[in-house]
C-alpha cells in the first residue's frame, strides 16, 4: 500500500511541471484575451499563431535532446538557416522562367536540406562525443563556422522567390489545420516516442542524470550523445526547410533571436538544463506561451525589444522559481526523513 | 624551463600563428608590414581587449558570460544619453566613463544576483540578463542612433599618441589609448596572480566544493568576478563609442563570438582553472590580424565570420586533443605506481 502510494506521488511529482505549465498557459491566454479582446482573442490571430509555433517548437525539440543529456546545441539556427538555403538553392537553380518545379526536383532539394543538417550535426556529434570538446564551446563555434559559410558564400544576401508548390506546405492547410502544425504534432509525436519507449531514449535520461554511472555502465555513452547531436541537426533541418516555405525564403542571419527564444521555451518547459529531465508535451506547451506572449504584446502594440526583455525576465524568472522550489523540496524531505 | 615545455606552451603557438599568418599576408600584399596598417591592427584591438579581459576572467573562474557586449553598449549609450538629457559639460571626458563603469557595474551586480545568490547556470543567466538589457536598453532609453556625441568623446577618437609619416604611404597614427589599454592589461594580470581574489577565481575554476572547503567564500567571489566584468564592459562599450564617433544601440551584437573565440584560443580552459592575461593579448591580436587582413589575402569579406569559426574550432580541437592526451598519462601514471 505504502509503496504504491510512493509510486503515485513520484508520478505526480513527474507530473508537477506539466500541471505548472498548463496553469501558466492558461492564465497567460486569458490575460491576453482579456486585455486584448478584439485582436488576440480572434480566429485568425490564433491561425496565424498557428503557423508561427511550429518552426520554432521544432528547433526547442532539437535543443531539448541535447539538454537532455547535459549539454547544449547553440548551432541549431545556423543549421536551419544553412539547410534551408541550400534547399532553396538548389530549388532556384532547377526553377524554370515561370517559377515551376517539378515536385521530384523540390523533394530532392529538401534531402538535400537534411543531409546538410545531419551533417552538420556530425560535426558536433565528433566534436562533443568523440573529442571530448565542451558542448557549449564546441557548438558555439560550429554555430559560428556554419553561419560563417552560409554568410560567405550567399555574400550575406537572402535567396527568396521559391516556387509555388513548395510554398504550399508552409502556407496551406491539411483536414483545415495548418500544414507545419501537422508536421511538428508528428515529429513531437516522433521524438516522444524516440525519448521514452525505446533504449536510446532510456540512455539519453541515464547520460543527462549521471554521466559517470552511464559511463561505468558500458552503455557506449559516447553513442548516446553522438546520436542525439545528429538527431538535433536533422530536426534543425527540418525546422528550416518549413521556414522556407512559410516565407518563401532563405538568409544566412534569419532568426537571430531564435537560439535565446529556444532555451527559454526548453527551460521554461521544465527541462533541467543539467540533463536528465524534460518531455516533449513541455516544450510544445511552453511554445504556445511564449508565442501567445509574442501576439499578446503585438496585439497591445507593445515595441518587439519588450518582448526581448521579457523573454529573457522569463528565462531569470523560471530559473529563480526552479531554485527556490528545489530548495524547499529537498528541506522538506530532509525534514521528513529526521522526524522519521 | 625546458625549451620542450616552452614550445608546447599554448603563448608560443600563438605567437608562431601570428607570425606565420604575417608573413604570408606580407608576401601577398606589402602594405601589410607598414606602421599605418600596426597602428591600425592596435586600434581595433583595444575595445576587444578590454571585453577580452572581463571574459577572461569569467572563464577562469569556470563560468561563461555572454551579456558582455550588452552591459557595453547599454552602459555606453546610456551614458551618451544622459550626458545629452541633463546637459552635463560635454568638454569632460572622465564623466562619461565614470559614468559608463558605473552602469556597467549596476548591470553586472545583477547578473550577480542571478547567478551568485540563485545559483543559475552562467550561461543561461547571462543570456536571459543579455536580452533583458539589450531590450530594456531600445524600449525605454531610445533605439535611435546619436551621431552628435560629447565634443570630449569625439575630440578623444583622434586623440594620437604619436604620429608619424613614412616617406611613402598613409600617415602613421598610434591612438593614446595604448597606454592605459596596457596599464589596465598590467594591472589585470597583477589582480589574477597577486592578490587573494585572484587565486580564489582560479580556485574556483578549479573546483567550486574545493574551493569552499579552502575558506574562499563562493557566492561572494563570484558576485566580485561579475562585479567587475560589468565594469570593465561599461568601460569598453563608452571607449567603443568614443572610437566610433557614434552610439548606436543596435551595435556590439553577436561580437561575443569574437571575444570569446580569442580568449579561448589564447588557451584559457573553459572548465576553468586555466588562462593567463598573455595569451588572451595575444588572441585578441590574432582575431584582429585576421578580421582585418582577410581582404589583403585575397578572402572576400564576408568569409570573416568562416575564418573566426574555424579558427575556434581549430583551437578548441587542439585543446581537447591535449586534454585527452593529459588525462590518458595520468591514467597509465597512477596504473604503474598501482603495479609497483
Amino acid at each position: 500500500m505504502n509503496e504504491r502510494l510512493s509510486r503515485f506521488n513520484t508520478g505526480l511529482l513527474a507530473d508537477r511541471k506539466i500541471t505548472q505549465l498548463m496553469i501558466f498557459t492558461t492564465l497567460t491566454f486569458f490575460f491576453f484575451s482579456y486585455a486584448s479582446r478584439d485582436i488576440f482573442f480572434s480566429s485568425s490571430n490564433f491561425i496565424s499563431m498557428a503557423y508561427q509555433i511550429p518552426e520554432i517548437a521544432i528547433l526547442s525539440i532539437a535543443l531539448m535532446l541535447s539538454m537532455l543529456t547535459g549539454g547544449i546545441d547553440l548551432s541549431i539556427v545556423s543549421i536551419s538557416n544553412a539547410a534551408a538555403l541550400v534547399a532553396s538553392w538548389v530549388m532556384t537553380t532547377k526553377m524554370d522562367e515561370a517559377g515551376n518545379l517539378s515536385t521530384n526536383w523540390i523533394i530532392i532539394a529538401c534531402v538535400l536540406g537534411t543531409i546538410i543538417g545531419v551533417l552538420a550535426g556530425a560535426v558536433n556529434s565528433i566534436l562533443v562525443a568523440r573529442l571530448n570538446v565542451t558542448p557549449i564551446l564546441a557548438t558555439l563555434a560550429t554555430m559560428t563556422l556554419f553561419n560563417g559559410i552560409a554568410i560567405g558564400i550567399t555574400n550575406g544576401e537572402s535567396v527568396s522567390g521559391l516556387p509555388e508548390q513548395f510554398m504550399r506546405v508552409g502556407n496551406g492547410t491539411f483536414f483545415g489545420i495548418p500544414t507545419p502544425f501537422v508536421l511538428m504534432i508528428f515529429i513531437a509525436i516522433a521524438v516522444g516516442f524516440l525519448i521514452n519507449r525505446t533504449t536510446l531514449g532510456l540512455k539519453v535520461f541515464l547520460v543527462g542524470t549521471n554521466r559517470k554511472a552511464a559511463q561505468y555502465s558500458v552503455m557506449g555513452d559516447r553513442k548516446v550523445i553522438a546520436w542525439v547531436y545528429l538527431i538535433s541537426g536533422l530536426l534543425s533541418s527540418l525546422a528550416g526547410l518549413i521556414i522556407a516555405s512559410r516565407t518563401s525564403a532563405a538568409s544566412p542571419d534569419f532568426g537571430s533571436s531564435y537560439i535565446l527564444l529556444a532555451i527559454v521555451i526548453v527551460v521554461l518547459g521544465g527541462i533541467n538544463p543539467n540533463g536528465g529531465f524534460g518531455t516533449v508535451t513541455g516544450v510544445i506547451l511552453a511554445t504556445v506561451v511564449l508565442q501567445m506572449v509574442a501576439s499578446g504584446f503585438n496585439a497591445l502594440r507593445f515595441s518587439q525589444f519588450l518582448y526581448l526583455a521579457a523573454q529573457g525576465g522569463v528565462l531569470i524568472f523560471v530559473m529563480i522559481l526552479n531554485v527556490i522550489l528545489e530548495k524547499r523540496r529537498t528541506n522538506r524531505s530532509i525534514a521528513k526523513s529526521l522526524r522519521s | 624551463m625546458n625549451i620542450r615545455k616552452l614550445l608546447l606552451r599554448n603563448e608560443t603557438a600563438l605567437i608562431i600563428a601570428i607570425v606565420v599568418l604575417s608573413l604570408i599576408i606580407g608576401i601577398k600584399s606589402p602594405e601589410f608590414f607598414t606602421l599605418a596598417n600596426l597602428f591600425d591592427i592596435f586600434r581595433s584591438s583595444f575595445v576587444q581587449l578590454i571585453f577580452a579581459l572581463g571574459v577572461l576572467i569569467v572563464i577562469i573562474s569556470g563560468g561563461i558570460d555572454i551579456s558582455f557586449p550588452a552591459v557595453g553598449i547599454f552602459a555606453g549609450y546610456t551614458a551618451v544619453v544622459l550626458m545629452q538629457r541633463f546637459e552635463w559639460n560635454p568638454e569632460n571626458l572622465l564623466l562619461p566613463i565614470a559614468l559608463a563603469i558605473i552602469i556597467g557595474t549596476i548591470l553586472g551586480a545583477i547578473n550577480s544576483i542571478a547567478i551568485a545568490t540563485f545559483g543559475i547556470p552562467t550561461l543561461i543567466a547571462t543570456l536571459g540578463t543579455s536580452g533583458i538589457f539589450r531590450g530594456l536598453m531600445l524600449t525605454f532609453i531610445g533605439s535611435s542612433f546619436i551621431s552628435d556625441i560629447p565634443v570630449a568623446l569625439d575630440k578623444f577618437a583622434t586623440a594620437d599618441l604619436l604620429k608619424i609619416q613614412p616617406e611613402v604611404g598613409t600617415l602613421a597614427r598610434l591612438h593614446v589609448l595604448i597606454i592605459p589599454v596596457a596599464i589596465l592589461t598590467i594591472l589585470v594580470s597583477l589582480l589574477l596572480t597577486r592578490t587573494m581574489f585572484g587565486r580564489s577565481v582560479y580556485a574556483l575554476g578549479g573546483g567550486v566544493e574545493a574551493t569552499r572547503r579552502l575558506g574562499i567564500s563562493v557566492k561572494r567571489t563570484q558576485a566580485k568576478i561579475y562585479m567587475l566584468v560589468g565594469g570593465l564592459s561599461g568601460l569598453a562599450g563608452i571607449l567603443y563609442v568614443s572610437l566610433q564617433r557614434k552610439a548606436n544601440p543596435y551595435d556590439l551584437a553577436g561580437s561575443e563570438l569574437d571575444i570569446i573565440a580569442a580568449v579561448v584560443l589564447g588557451g584559457a580552459s573553459i572548465m576553468g582553472g586555466y588562462g593567463t592575461v598573455f595569451g588572451t593579448v595575444l588572441g585578441v591580436l590574432l582575431i584582429s590580424l585576421i578580421k582585418g587582413n582577410l581582404i589583403l589575402l585575397g578572402v572576400s569579406g564576408s568569409w570573416q565570420r568562416a575564418a573566426v569559426g574555424a579558427l575556434l574550432l581549430i583551437g578548441i580541437t587542439v585543446q581537447a586533443l591535449n586534454e585527452s592526451k593529459k588525462a590518458k598519462n595520468r591514467r597509465v601514471s597512477t596504473s604503474d605506481e598501482a603495479g609497483q
